[in-house]
């Protein structure tokens, strides 16, 4: 029974699920202005956030702040 | 067997340590960026992709010109083309390294950018992690507590 678990742990360990992390300096693809909210044209996508917030009475909750290089 | 391929599996995810204040700086390191063990160093760890290095940048290059400290930058750039452009257009005064292998970000392992490392007598003796508003003022204090 305790080899059957032992190796169930090791088919999860070697199904791929990596616990490495994206590193700042690696960070370069996400940093360009086409990965942001909205793409090359932000104000398109604060236009419809505009026309939700007016319809819904909410607002917030899209979006992230920083240009991906793990500064502030 | 299987015990022991379990635990191999689980502490090979632990990464190395990254260096921290007070770590003494690998000597192949030290011997690559050309140290001198008497002089105090900033080590300006920056990338062209970084909205925060440019905003830092033409501060860090007039302490580096009012010679207050010797700064050092290194490149992180993919491309090497891409930090050469990204130091003529900013004109950077300083010697800056291109560590397109990532030897050097990989020993020093900062969380993000621009990460400033103060150097003195190969120790790292302060770390400012990310951008900071009038960084040439805090440097120039920053140097003095140290000298």
């Amino acid at each position: 029974m305790m080899r059957l678990v032992l190796l169930f742990l090791l088919g999860v360990l070697l199904m791929g699920c990596s616990g490495k992390k994206v590193k700042p300096w690696e960070k370069e693809n996400l940093a360009q202005d086409i990965m942001q909210y909205g793409g090359l044209h932000p104000e398109v996508k604060k236009f419809e956030a505009h026309v939700y917030f007016s319809k819904e009475a909410s607002r917030g909750g899209s979006g992230v702040g920083g240009g991906g290089c793990g500064c502030n | 067997m299987i015990k022991k391929t379990i635990y191999a599996l689980c502490f090979s995810t632990i990464s190395l340590m990254a260096l921290d204040t007070g770590d003494i700086i690998p000597q192949n390191i030290k011997t690559q960026l050309n140290l001198d063990s008497n002089k105090t160093y900033v080590i300006d760890f920056f990338a062209s992709w970084c909205k925060s290095c440019k905003k830092e940048l033409p501060l860090i290059s007039k302490v580096h010109i009012e010679q207050t400290v010797e700064v050092i930058g290194v490149n992180v750039d993919k491309k090497k083309e891409d930090g050469e452009a990204f130091v003529q257009k900013y004109n950077v005064p300083f010697r800056v390294i291109y560590d397109t292998n990532k030897e050097f970000i990989g020993v020093f392992d900062p969380i993000g950018f621009p990460a400033l490392y103060y150097v003195r007598n190969g120790k790292i003796v302060k770390i400012i992690m990310g951008a900071v508003d009038n960084i040439d003022e805090h440097i120039s204090k920053d140097i003095k507590e140290i000298k």
